[in-house]
């Protein structure tokens, strides 16, 4: 399987960028803005949310530019980065979910998800565990092979498939296939 | 029904809304800290540089010496007031005394 690669950025941009031009940094973000946002968007199914989080993911590129050793590597840090900062704003709110104060703020979110309901698949994508969904994410938007999202996540590959593996059958499940 | 296919099609990528990168550049210009995440939720603290630090410590103690002081003066002044109160008061009941030693005498 060949995984999603952006187009080429423009030759030099990144050593530009590091070097303080604005302009060469702008040239990455429209590069990679549609995988870093689409990242977020399918795990949260929240076009705002995805933008505030790629948002921040481009914030902490631009700050941490100068360790970035390729083009290669930029790639696979936004998306280990996007990853990783989707896991853990899931894993915080659901410890938020014990707090009182915020269950207005969680009705509405999901009053908000529930508007999306019609894309069943995306729906029941989302209702995933943390895990689960940024696996199955890496594998179908960034069209990745195992070995390659197991580095991203952290997991051995072994782990790596069977989450995928336990997500189809759950997706199957709910979409009333056999599994 | 292909669930694999379904699932590239339901998660092909989508651009951001029109003008994404322009709102990260203005971030980036105004050196924005991120909005969510662990960073945004640390409280930020300004850099304590050292002068700073000194100069608020001068200025307290100057603040504090001149309201030791201004305490003192008026603890003074307190005192004198009451001494003389007294020595006005010992000076009228002195008079009275005679006033009425005299009124017995004649």
């Amino acid at each position: 399987m060949t995984a999603i690669v952006p187009e080429a950025v423009d030759a030099g941009a990144l050593p530009r960028a590091q070097s303080g031009d604005h302009d060469a940094f702008a040239e990455i973000i429209e590069q990679h803005e549609a995988m870093v946002f689409s990242l977020a968007y399918h795990f949260f199914n929240d076009r705002g949310r995805a933008e505030e989080i790629a948002q921040d993911v481009f914030l902490q590129l631009y700050r941490n530019l100068g360790m970035i050793e390729s083009d290669a590597h930029l790639l696979f840090w936004l998306r280990q980065v996007t990853t990783r900062r989707c896991i853990d704003l899931t894993r915080r709110s659901r410890l938020k979910a014990v707090s009182l104060e915020d269950a207005g703020e969680l009705r509405s979110i999901e009053r908000h998800s529930d508007a999306f309901l019609d894309r069943r698949l995306r729906g029941f994508i989302e209702q995933l565990p943390d895990i689960q969904r940024a696996v199955v994410t890496l594998r179908y938007q960034e069209d990745l092979d195992p070995s390659d999202i197991c580095r991203i996540v952290d997991l051995p590959v072994n782990t790596v498939k069977s989450h995928l593996h336990r997500a189809l059958q759950s997706l199957r499940r709910k979409l009333g296939e056999r599994p | 029904m292909n669930l694999d296919n379904d699932l590239k099609r339901a998660m092909r990528r989508e651009s951001p809304p029109a003008g994404f990168a322009e709102r990260v550049m203005q971030r980036v210009r105004s050196g924005a800290a991120p909005a969510s995440g662990a960073e945004a939720r640390r409280p930020k603290r300004p850099p304590l540089h050292w002068w700073r630090a000194a100069a608020a410590s001068v200025t307290l103690a100057v603040v504090l010496g001149g309201y030791a002081v201004h305490r003192q003066r008026e603890g003074e002044r307190a005192r004198e007031q009451v001494l003389r109160a007294m020595s006005i008061a010992s000076e009228k009941v002195a008079y009275a005394q005679q006033q009425v030693r005299d009124i017995g005498s004649h």
